[in-house]
């Protein structure tokens, strides 16, 4: 009795079509494994493309915004020009001062400044900065690094 | 049945497989054919390009932080091609708001080589003439018309100068090539252009490279004042004006460390429209007479020839002379101005009245070494080293020189037979001022990098006289300036100085009805804080210069106390330990 169930089950087990099904299951297996590393190269890679194509077009932004703050101050400095300067006193009813009219008021200790460090000695220069690794390697360049240097790229 | 689909399948199997395999031998044939190489360069030829990254051009302030010289955007304006819809209606658009007619734009449009893809129509185009033209691209195109398709217009920056014509010879321009040319512009246009850097750009965005780091170029702070500037322009213009003279120049410094507080010269250009220089100047040396022309400067050089005296020990203020109205110098009659006989004078009273036949008895008292030796020490005949282009070194004759007669040690003594800058002459006479040192002029302040600062230290020129020699000489000139009832004179504030009438040399001798006239002056005497000098060319109103320049040297010394925050004498002595 004990035996006749054992051939069942070895029968069972032999069934072509369960056979079939085993072949189907590795290569449904191998396909979906496959599908999923194409996957992530493919989240990697586009999110490389995208990150770069951002880095290109913030290097376009920091030009932009360089060369608008040149011209902003510019046209800062013509609208503070002495000629501006001096008819928009004129309009407003201000006449220069003659020499009889100014008071002097003693300070003792009192030293003149010296002229300021100007806001424009502000580096607005872009630095360099190193980009991670991360934002321009491929994951097969990844695997390569990997196999290389054991972890430690 | 079954067998028969077998069969079909195995044929179709079969020839995909056959299919495939020739794709693969193809592939593999391809890449290592010959030609591989070629389409694999050409491939790395077009994944990217140098890419020239110029870095901003340095801007140059004034010491109070006020903008000189900046950048403005500007754009290109370009057509591409291939994008092109329309030449006639880019031409018609483009010449109707462009400096260019329709034929000029429509035969760069229509008559480029075939291998162009883009095309400049014209650069430098204002702000304003693009944004009408970016307005009518965007009309066309909400109205799907592509007949403007293709046109761009590329940003960059321009040199520009709010100020204009303000101090236009210190600061020079700067062509659309990027070079800077006279004064500031071009004797630092390295430190201000910066370094420009080339890198390959690749245009797959997977290769995203680092930001190249391009810094700006150095902006400098100059020692300039730009109220004191504008304003001795003004005096300058209205002085000529006033007197009729041809052209003119002051400068005002401080003694103490050479720094160029305003240097105002004529004709002045305005910087943004560089392209009157020809019409302006008939040569370089014009651009900034300060430092660029040379002349006789007469009775002002006397400072210097009494400094030598008094520093060698040939006079001592109090020393009388007998002024009998001439002396023979190389046998050459040598005569005073007017002519006359000052009879017993001292020192003080040679200076107060300008007494070319005193002044000639003391250089040849003096001797030709002494008296040549001080003038070297004074940096006679030598540029000064001052930091903007274009300086003319001068000329002083000497024993030894095939055009050097004895006469000149005489006439030298009072300005005439020798040619210097007014800039070569005021950092001579502010060793008067300055304790018998000598400070280089120079107009850079500080340079700005990196978000710092680097102020510029001052540099001595040597130290010609002793201190003790500098204050006599600044006591004798401050007295006779007061004796004289000088008109350079400025209520409330002891001045000291001397003014120049000279003649001007000609192909046929000196001119008998022009003369230059000069001043050179400073104070407070006690506490000299700023100089002056004055140059006026021909005037007309008068040839003395103490009836011109000296009335310009008050006008300036008044503008200047007041600009500079200088308190009357009264008042700094009562704070002056």
């Amino acid at each position: 009795m004990q035996g006749q169930a054992t051939q069942i089950i070895h029968a069972y087990r032999q069934a072509p079509w369960r056979v079939q099904r085993q072949w189907v299951g590795v290569f449904l297996l191998v396909v979906v494994g496959v599908a999923m590393v194409a996957a992530l190269y493919l989240d990697v890679t586009a999110r490389t493309a995208v990150t770069g194509r951002e880095i290109q077009e913030l290097r376009v932004e920091i030009t932009t915004i360089q060369r608008e703050t040149a011209d902003l101050e510019t046209q800062l400095a013509d609208l503070t020009s002495t000629t501006a300067m001096q008819r928009r006193a004129l309009e407003l009813g201000y006449r220069p001062v003659q020499p009889g009219e100014l008071d002097y008021v003693t300070v003792p200790g009192f030293a003149p400044p010296e002229p300021a460090i100007l806001l424009a000695a502000k580096d607005t220069s872009p630095q360099t900065a190193t980009i991670p690794v991360e934002y321009s390697q491929s994951l097969l360049e990844w695997f390569e690094d990997r196999i290389k240097f054991g972890g430690t790229p | 049945m079954r067998q028969q689909y077998a069969v079909r399948s195995t044929i179709v199997v079969t020839g995909l497989a056959l299919v495939v395999f020739a794709v693969i031998v193809q592939i593999i044939r391809i890449q290592t054919s010959e030609q591989a190489e070629v389409f694999l360069s050409q491939g790395d030829r077009y994944s990217g390009e140098f890419q020239m990254f110029y870095p901003e051009r340095g801007e140059i302030y004034d010491r109070n932080g006020h903008l000189l010289a900046g950048n403005r955007t500007v754009y290109e304006v370009g057509v591409s091609l291939r994008e092109m819809e329309s030449p006639e209606a880019m031409a018609s658009a483009l010449s109707s708001n462009l400096n260019l007619t329709y034929d000029e734009i429509y035969k760069k449009l229509t008559e480029s080589p075939e291998t162009w893809e883009y095309v400049v129509i014209q650069d430098y185009v204002a702000v304003d003439t693009v944004e009408k033209l970016k307005r009518l691209v965007e009309q066309l195109d909400d109205a799907d018309d592509p007949r403007l398709s293709g046109l761009a217009f590329k940003p960059h920056l321009q040199r520009s100068y709010p100020e204009n014509a303000l101090a236009s010879n210190v600061l020079g321009f700067v062509t659309r090539d990027g070079r800077g040319y006279f004064g500031v512009e071009e004797k630092y246009n390295d430190l201000l252009a910066g370094n420009p850097v080339q890198v390959w750009v690749p245009r797959d965005p997977n290769k995203a490279t680092e930001i190249p780091k391009v810094p700006n170029g150095t902006t400098l702070v100059l020692t300039i004042n730009r109220d004191l500037q504008a304003k001795v322009e003004s005096i300058l213009d209205e002085s000529l004006s006033e007197y009729g003279a041809q052209n003119g120049t002051i400068i005002v410094t401080n003694p103490r460390n050479g720094e160029i507080l305003a240097m105002a010269t004529t004709p002045r250009m305005d910087l943004n429209n560089y392209g009157n220089y020809f019409s302006l100047y008939d040569d370089g040396s014009q651009y900034n007479r300060s430092i660029g022309m040379t002349y006789e400067p007469g009775s002002v050089f006397k400072v210097l020839t009494m400094a030598a005296a008094l520093d060698a020990g040939t006079v001592a203020p109090q020393t009388t002379f007998i002024d009998t109205g001439a002396i023979v110098v190389g046998g050459i009659t040598i005569q005073n101005w007017n002519r006359d006989a000052w009879g017993q004078q001292d020192m003080t009273g040679c200076m107060q009245h300008s007494l070319n036949v005193c002044l000639a008895w003391i250089s040849s008292q003096m001797g030709t070494q002494a008296f040549y030796g001080y003038m070297e020490r004074f940096g006679i005949g030598h540029p000064t080293g001052v930091d903007l282009s274009g300086e003319a070194p001068g000329r002083l004759k000497r024993p030894g020189d095939g055009d050097w007669y004895p006469v000149d040690l005489g006439t030298n003594a009072f300005g005439q037979g020798v040619a210097v800058t007014p800039l070569q002459m005021l950092m001579a006479a502010s060793s008067i001022a300055n304790e018998g040192k000598m400070a280089t002029p120079h107009v850079l302040y500080a340079m700005l990098r990196d978000g710092h600062q680097y102020n510029v230290p001052s540099q001595y020129a040597g130290s010609p006289i002793s201190p003790d020699t500098a204050r006599t000489l600044n006591e004798m000139l401050a007295v006779s300036l007061e004796q004289e009832s000088s008109m350079a004179l400025l209520p409330g504030y002891r001045l000291a100085g001397k003014t120049g009438t000279a003649q001007i040399p000609s192909d046929y001798g000196y001119d008998a009805f022009h003369t230059n006239v000069s001043f050179v002056g400073w104070g407070p005497v006690d506490d000299p804080q700023f100089m002056v000098y004055i140059w006026m060319e021909q005037p007309s109103t008068s040839i003395w210069a103490s009836e011109t320049a000296a009335p310009v040297f008050s006008r300036v010394a008044e503008q200047t106390v007041i600009l500079l925050n200088i308190p009357p004498d009264v008042v700094r002595s009562q704070v002056t330990p």
